[in-house]
């Protein structure tokens, strides 16, 4: 690799730097999914052509998730020498407001944070926006660092996100991207790399939390005219949305890392398996391979450096079951999405039998990170065996829904009162899923667990690809097992007894119980059904799908005993198991209840007690919603 | 070769082997329903399972897809291993009660049929051996999967007429549970083969696939002896003359 390389790419990230911080005004939309989906589009229109009829001296760009999903549409302006500030829950008609002000040369009102320093991970710098702390109107606005939603995070994976425009491979360098690929390329050799990566302790974020640079060292140690490498993006847990959120907000790092995974294992070849429903991320990739390509960063002889490498995209058509490794190869083979037995493991013998590394958005996008600041700080972040941090989407009954990185190890305590603000209408916290549909549930006393692979584990649950679903205390755990197994029979691909046929057949003993045919035989036969298809399953799909169950059964038996004995569910959802009823002690005649119920189950004479005709009451809880005095009971 | 010891018994067997094939050498019974001989393995059923050791991890696979590899450890029969295939012939016996093969093996394991489910009395469970057969051993590749989970069938494309099928008849033989039927109308005879398709006789049907086919006559016997398509697909194959299959196969002799 030559020096005129290396300076090409000091030059390049010059120029990010001026797109990064020009010396106008910057305006800003967050334009991932979460942004577009709340309206970030208009917004983003309102600007730019707001911009030009008012004749703002402006720059006007996109950005990815910054996390805070539940204030989307997001809109930062950054004003020469004052803070970057933060507009939540932006219309076009609040747009127009922002740029009057700006037009008049003041501060528009109504941010909500502002951020002083942007941190350069990478390069281990900050860049102050500019400090106007004498500005009354700015001190007063509460800074990002001193937000509760960002104080416990640590953004590695997500760094950029929220902070460069993903269609600008320049803001991406300016931040220190490219540049872990242009050293290694020139000082290190494969085999350094992939002990780097091992002396990290990074773990595989896809789900089962393998070593990644155990995995590299298999395929690389493995004899064979060619290898691959395939990030995998299909991302099918519902809830979970991660992997579209770097896809979206920083491809590049994603690209980066599969460079370095490339030149560690010794492949010339990658391969992007992303669902198709993800329609930007996939744009956004295109997009940003075009730009490294362009740059000399994808393609042949890659920085003169005599590596080559280049990257396909292959578009899954969204089932659960191609997330599983074995059956994602096979899906890119252009046949069945279908799991086989492993050994071989893929790093041995996988697409096109070759020897293939498959690794997860996530950990890919953590790769270029780890390698530009070394193992030793990554292994700093964490605990004894989980290294570094997680991305976890926080979502459910919380106050504050969004992605999150924490250093692994955090409490769940953490995660949901300080950092997702606690559950919302000042509702008890009852239980979080963690992992995905199967993973497990953890009840409110396990509140304080350091989340990492081997507590999660030990309490019953996995890691999985960090969905962190929150219930408060009207959730029905029977049901939640339900929805879950539901969920899993249907993406059963039914290759195997167990999973095709036993995973239905436990779905139809929890739709018994939550019915009120359940009888007490039933938990038995549940657990042990549970336990052998854990045992005979052929992929972790099927591995994995009774620890719903299990998990459910472990921390909240006593619910499961209520259905089954007394025929009843305590948090009042399974249909069949409540009835309601109006306590007349408490009911104030207002009417409020007859006036909502759309089956015309309720009488009552105004000012005097209401009832509730059960014969023909449909159960659908609208009467509860609105009586102000908490009257109707179940 | 690999060395490797199962059910305490040491041997050593060729690269690749599978653990089905040593245990078969060795006369230690492991149950199959998705595995045969002359087909690729699969792996699907679960009923071969065995536990692996192997530097004291220890890992339940399926005998029928696993290659022996050095330093192993194989259990086919402790008390987990036999838990799972009952657990297995129950989940099937609620499928295909009337499949012999499953009635066969419960009485083999001492299964009963599970009360607390309803049977769904479908005879295929998606084995697949009709598939690969039809595919390896035929080299038609007339019918496989349709749907997932537990909706998996055997099938022909999208349920209707298979175009493919030359009503060899494999699959028939192949399946374990009978699932898939084949019958053969004499002369003039009519039959339904399935809505709105209707064949006079002499004809071959398989039902499953939607497939009738008009059986050709030998030229010294008299009889109907196999559909024309098909003598036409194997002619092809095999670079047969065209007046091969003039006469059964009886009569060639
Ligand atoms: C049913 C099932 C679904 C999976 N889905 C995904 C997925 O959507 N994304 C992913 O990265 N890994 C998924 N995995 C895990 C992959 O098999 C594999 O372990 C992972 O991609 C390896 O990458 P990592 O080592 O970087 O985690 C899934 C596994 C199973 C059993
Ligand atoms: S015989 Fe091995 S899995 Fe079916």
């Amino acid at each position: 690799m030559n020096a005129k390389a290396i300076k090409n790419v000091q030059g390049l990230k010059k120029e990010g730097l001026v797109s990064l911080f020009p010396d106008k005004i910057k305006i800003i939309v967050g334009s991932a999914s979460c942004g577009l989906a709340a309206g970030a589009g208009p917004v983003f229109e309102a600007i730019k052509t707001g911009v030009k009829e008012k004749r703002i001296k402006a720059r006007v760009t996109r950005t990815g998730c910054i996390g805070l999903c539940h204030q989307e549409p997001l809109v930062d302006v950054i004003i020469p020498d004052k803070p970057r500030l933060t507009y939540g829950k932006v219309t076009p008609q609040a747009v127009k407001k922002i740029l009057d002000a700006l037009k008049k040369g003041k501060v528009p009102q109504g941010a909500f944070a502002r951020i002083d320093t942007e941190e350069f991970l990478l390069e281990g710098t900050s860049r102050t926006y500019g400090t106007d702390s004498e500005d009354p109107q700015i001190a007063q606005i509460p800074g990002f660092d001193v937000l509760s939603f960002y104080q416990k995070q640590s953004r590695i994976a997500l760094r950029n996100c929220g902070f460069i425009d993903p269609g600008n491979i320049l803001e991406y360098m300016a931040k220190g991207g490219y540049t872990a690929l242009a050293e290694l390329l020139q000082s290190k050799s494969p085999q350094q790399v992939v002990s780097e990566i091992e002396r990290s302790g990074l773990r595989g974020r896809g789900g089962a939390g393998f070593l990644t640079g155990r995995k590299w060292k298999m395929c690389r140690a493995a004899h064979a005219d060619k290898k691959y490498l395939i990030c995998n993006a299909d991302e099918g847990d519902p809830g979970a949305y991660m992997d579209r959120s770097i896809l979206e907000g920083d491809p590049h790092t994603v690209i980066e890392g599969m460079l370095i995974a490339g030149y560690a294992i010794g492949a010339a070849q990658g391969y992007i398996y992303v669902r198709d429903e993800y329609p930007l991320a996939i744009e956004r990739l295109q997009k940003a391979l075009k730009q490294a390509r362009t740059h000399g960063l994808l393609g042949d002889d890659i920085l003169k450096s005599g590596f080559s490498f280049d990257i396909i995209i292959n578009r899954g058509a969204g089932a659960f079951v191609c997330g599983e490794e074995t059956a994602l190869i096979k899906s890119i083979e252009g046949d069945w999405g279908e799991p086989r037995q492993r050994p071989p493991y893929p790093a041995q013998r996988g697409l096109w039998g070759k020897p293939t590394v498959i690794n997860n958005v996530e950990t890919l996008a953590t790769v270029p990170a780890v390698m530009h600041n070394g193992a030793k700080w990554f292994s700093a972040l964490g605990t004894q065996h989980s290294k570094g941090t997680k991305v976890f989407s926080l979502v459910g009954k919380v106050n504050r829904i969004g992605l999150v990185e924490v250093p692994m190890g955090t409490s769940l305590r953490d995660i949901i009162y300080d950092i997702g603000g606690g559950i919302p209408d000042g509702r008890a916290f009852k239980a979080v899923q963690t992992g995905g549909p199967s993973g497990g549930c953890i009840p409110a006393e396990l509140i304080d667990l350091p989340v990492d692979y081997e507590a999660l584990s030990r309490a019953g649950s996995i890691m999985g690809s960090g969905g962190l679903i929150v219930m408060d205390d009207k959730t029905c755990m029977v049901d939640v097992a339900k929805y879950f197994l539901d969920f899993l029979e249907n993406e059963s691909c039914g290759k195997c007894t167990p999973c095709r046929v036993g995973v239905k057949r436990m779905r139809e003993l929890l739709d018994a119980i939550c019915s009120g045919s359940g009888i007490i035989e039933d938990l038995a036969l549940l657990e042990k059904m549970a336990l052998n298809i854990k045992d005979s399953a052929l992929c972790g799909l099927g591995k994995t799908a009774p620890n719903p169950v299990l998990s459910t059964l472990k921390y909240f038996k006593d619910e499961y005993l209520a259905h089954i004995l007394l025929k009843k569910c305590p948090a009042g959802v399974c249909k069949n198991l409540i009835t309601y009823a109006i306590d007349p002690a408490v009911c104030t005649g207002c009417g409020a209840c007859l006036k909502a119920c759309p089956a015309d189950a309720i009488k009552g004479e105004k000012k005097k007690a209401h009832k509730v005709l059960t014969k023909k009451c449909i159960k659908c809880g609208a009467c509860q919603e609105v009586c102000p005095v908490g009257a109707v009971v179940t | 070769m690999v060395a490797l010891k199962i059910d305490g018994i040491a041997t050593s067997v060729p690269d690749g082997t599978t653990i089905l094939t040593v245990a078969k050498k060795l006369g230690i019974w492991i149950p199959t329903l998705c595995h045969h001989d002359v087909l690729t393995p699969y792996g699907g059923c679960r009923l071969c399972v065995v536990e692996v050791t192997l530097d004291g991890a220890t890992q339940i696979v399926s005998a029928c897809t696993y290659a022996a590899a050095d330093g192993i450890e194989v259990q086919t029969c402790t008390e987990r291993i036999i838990g799972i295939r009952k657990f297995i012939v129950e989940m099937l016996l609620a499928e295909a009660p009337q499949a012999e093969v499953l009635q066969d093996l419960a009485r083999d394991l001492g299964v009963t049929p599970p009360e607390r489910f309803q049977p769904r009395n479908e005879l295929c469970i998606a084995c697949g051996q009709c598939i690969r057969a039809c595919r390896e051993i035929v080299e038609v590749s007339a019918i496989d999967f349709a749907h997932r989970g537990y909706e998996r069938v055997a099938a022909s494309p999208f349920f209707q007429r298979s175009e493919d099928c030359i009503a060899c008849g494999t699959c028939v033989d192949i399946c374990p549970t009978g699932a898939i039927t084949k019958r053969d109308i004499p002369a003039g005879e009519k039959a339904v083969v399935a809505d709105g398709i209707n064949i006079t006789g002499p004809a071959r049907i398989i039902d499953n696939w939607k497939v009738g086919l008009a059986l050709k006559q030998c030229e010294k016997c008299g009889e109907h002896f196999a559909p024309q398509f098909q003598l036409d697909h194997f002619s092809k194959r095999a670079s047969l003359p065209d007046d091969f299959f003039n006469v059964c196969r009886q009569c060639r002799t």
